[in-house]
């Protein structure tokens, strides 16, 4: 593995990213407003009673972890691989002796550390404000960061090998949309999972949006039993695995295919 | 084991493309029935190249010389054929295979917009695993060949088309590939940096003995750098051979320029008349004033310029071969198979 090759790559994003980082801060305040929003809304629902085991302080818990964990998780990689097939650039990477993914998980580091702080600023404020009690353990803490990881890989896999239809029609934009408004809608967004009903809280349970962020964020605020931790970890690893599986026939077949844009 | 440098059989490439009618109605009728269609952008090429060589791989728009060369750089698979590269299979991109090329697009950009020229260098040497060293003493060769020194601390965005070329030739070079493959390597630079540009390659063939692939529309490029030809047009291979055989072959004319003075009185109805009057065929192809050009046989330049000397007072006169362009464009047009 070119470890060196990679670290230069994450200098290289970061400095991009530097360049346009006003931008890229106003991008990830995009990214929190919907959680924001919900926040708000079950904070309100619940008001000084509870909703299914959540009260006031819980939902704000629950939607500030949920914001970070979005924030760590975010595949940047949902916009640039697309238009890099689209545009060519693609084939400037394929001729590096080194994976093209090399340059997409860069890219993806480089927009976490510059857009990071911004977000726990941000998270940090409204922690002051709204001034919610904490329900974190060291217990809680430790499953977090398997979890954590896990999600990471998992969002990042799953939005890299939709990216990578583009190989196909050099348009893979609609499906990435789907995948955000079901992670939106299964993932824990619109409400934590144990709260959506019926065949919608199962489908929720068993499809791989929830493992890449509600779980994890069920795992930190201690909503979970050990039992359940480690049946997340297993459907977690699951996914992964499904998901290296799909990544790896998209990828071979995708450069068959690959007609490299332009001349 | 072949023993070319470069060795390609029977390689064909068919894009397989979606295709509609103009118009709102096609467009919307396509939503529910795609249409497709076969276009064969490679068809059935060979040839070998050996070590060291410089070819120009030449064809008007679509003809199929980007495809074959991204098939050679790995960056597209055959539908059918061979092709292996210092024994490499290109499309199976082994990164040794990686490290031993380099390929230069025209309107691709290896290097990154919001850094530095070196700080992009650099990165590229991470990426090729180029011994720090080794970086050190390529980049001083490649700043003193491309002249480049000042360029170095500049954002890539800020470079002018032709210096950030030149920057983008350095990167290219840095990891010392064997194989460059070259697509349009001077489009839209000046004709001073077109000629800079072609001394640089001219001198790092010499002085690494790479083997070069060079496609271009400006034939000055291909004239001054490479030898040899490969002739491509609908996916096919015309021509392969010395650039001299190609106009030897195609184009058995002489051009004759000449300038009667015009101190005597005659009109240019007579002169044109007395060029006309050769015991051998003259064709008039251009004339201004009392300067005429004229087309001829080759074997009959000699007679026909004794002619014209003998009965014209000549002030002026050339014996020129025509322009490459014009014998390639002439190919082109009468699809002729050599």
């Amino acid at each position: 593995m070119n470890l060196r090759g990679g670290w230069e790559l994450i200098k290289r994003s970061y400095l991009g990213w530097l360049a346009g980082r006003g931008f890229y801060w106003t991008l990830t305040f995009g990214w929190m407003v919907p959680s924001l929003l919900y926040l708000f809304v079950w904070a309100t629902v619940a008001g000084q009673g509870q909703v299914q085991g959540f009260n006031r302080d819980g939902f704000i818990v629950y939607y500030l972890c949920f914001i970070m964990l979005n924030q760590f998780t975010y595949p940047v990689c949902n916009w640039t691989v697309g238009d890099s097939i689209r545009f060519g650039r693609f084939s400037t990477w394929l001729l590096h002796p080194m994976p093209p993914m090399f340059e997409v998980i860069a890219t993806d580091i480089a927009m976490k550390v510059v857009c990071t702080p911004f977000a726990t600023l941000v998270t940090m404020m409204l922690l002051i404000f709204l001034h919610p009690a904490l329900p974190f353990s060291l217990w809680s803490c430790l499953y977090f960061l398997p979890a954590l990881l896990l999600a990471q890989i998992l969002r990042f896999l799953m939005a890299y090998t939709l990216a990578l239809l583009a190989l196909w029609n050099s348009r893979a934009d609609a499906l990435l949309a789907l995948n955000d408004t079901l992670i939106f809608l299964l993932a824990g967004e619109v409400a934590p999972v144990a709260l959506l009903p019926g065949w919608l809280g199962i489908l929720a349970m068993v499809l791989p949006f929830r493992s890449m962020l509600g779980f994890p964020v069920e795992v930190l605020t201690g909503r979970l039993s050990t039992v359940e931790i480690w049946q997340g970890f297993a459907l977690q690893s699951a996914w992964v695995l499904a998901v290296i599986l799909l990544y790896r026939l998209v990828w071979h077949q995708g450069l068959r295919h690959y007609a490299s844009v332009g001349g | 084991m072949t023993e070319s440098h470069i060795h390609v059989r029977q390689l064909s490439k068919t894009y397989h493309v979606p295709e509609r009618e103009e118009g709102l109605l096609a467009a919307m009728q396509s939503l529910a029935h795609r249409r497709f269609k076969d276009i064969i952008a490679v068809d059935n090429v060979s040839f070998n190249i050996k070590q060291g060589e410089m070819v120009g791989f030449i064809g008007p728009n679509g003809a199929g010389k980007t495809t074959t060369m991204k098939m050679l750089a790995g960056l597209l698979y055959p539908t059918t054929g061979e092709v292996r590269v210092e024994n490499y299979v290109p499309w199976e991109r082994k990164t040794q295979y990686l490290r031993t090329i380099s390929m230069i697009m025209a309107n691709k950009n290896r290097l990154n917009w919001e850094n530095t020229a070196i700080d992009s260098f650099r990165v590229l040497a991470a990426i090729f695993r180029i011994s720090r060293a080794d970086f050190q003493s390529m980049l001083e060769e490649l700043v003193e060949l491309l002249e480049i020194e000042e360029l170095l601390p500049k954002l890539v965005r800020n470079l002018s088309l032709g210096e950030r070329m030149k920057c983008e030739l350095a990167g290219a070079l840095l990891h010392r590939p064997r194989v460059l493959f070259l697509d349009e390597p001077t489009l839209g630079l000046d004709v001073t940096m077109q000629l800079r540009l072609r001394r640089f390659l001219a001198e790092y063939n010499r002085r690494t003995g790479a083997t070069m692939i060079l496609t271009s529309h400006y034939m000055a490029d291909v004239t001054a750098l490479c030898s040899r030809v490969i002739l491509i047009d609908h996916g096919k291979l015309l021509y392969d051979g010395e650039l001299a055989g190609l106009a030897e072959r195609m184009a058995p004319f002489k051009l004759i320029r000449l300038t009667v003075d015009d101190s005597r009185e005659q009109n240019a109805s007579e002169i044109e008349r007395t060029l006309l009057n050769a015991s051998f065929p003259v064709t008039i192809i251009d004339q201004v004033d009392r300067g005429f050009s004229l087309r001829v046989e080759k074997g009959h330049a000699a007679a026909i310029l004794t002619h014209v000397l003998g009965e014209l007072p000549v002030v002026d006169i050339s014996v020129e071969d025509p322009p490459i362009e014009a014998v390639i464009d002439q190919v082109y047009r009468e699809g002729v198979y050599l």
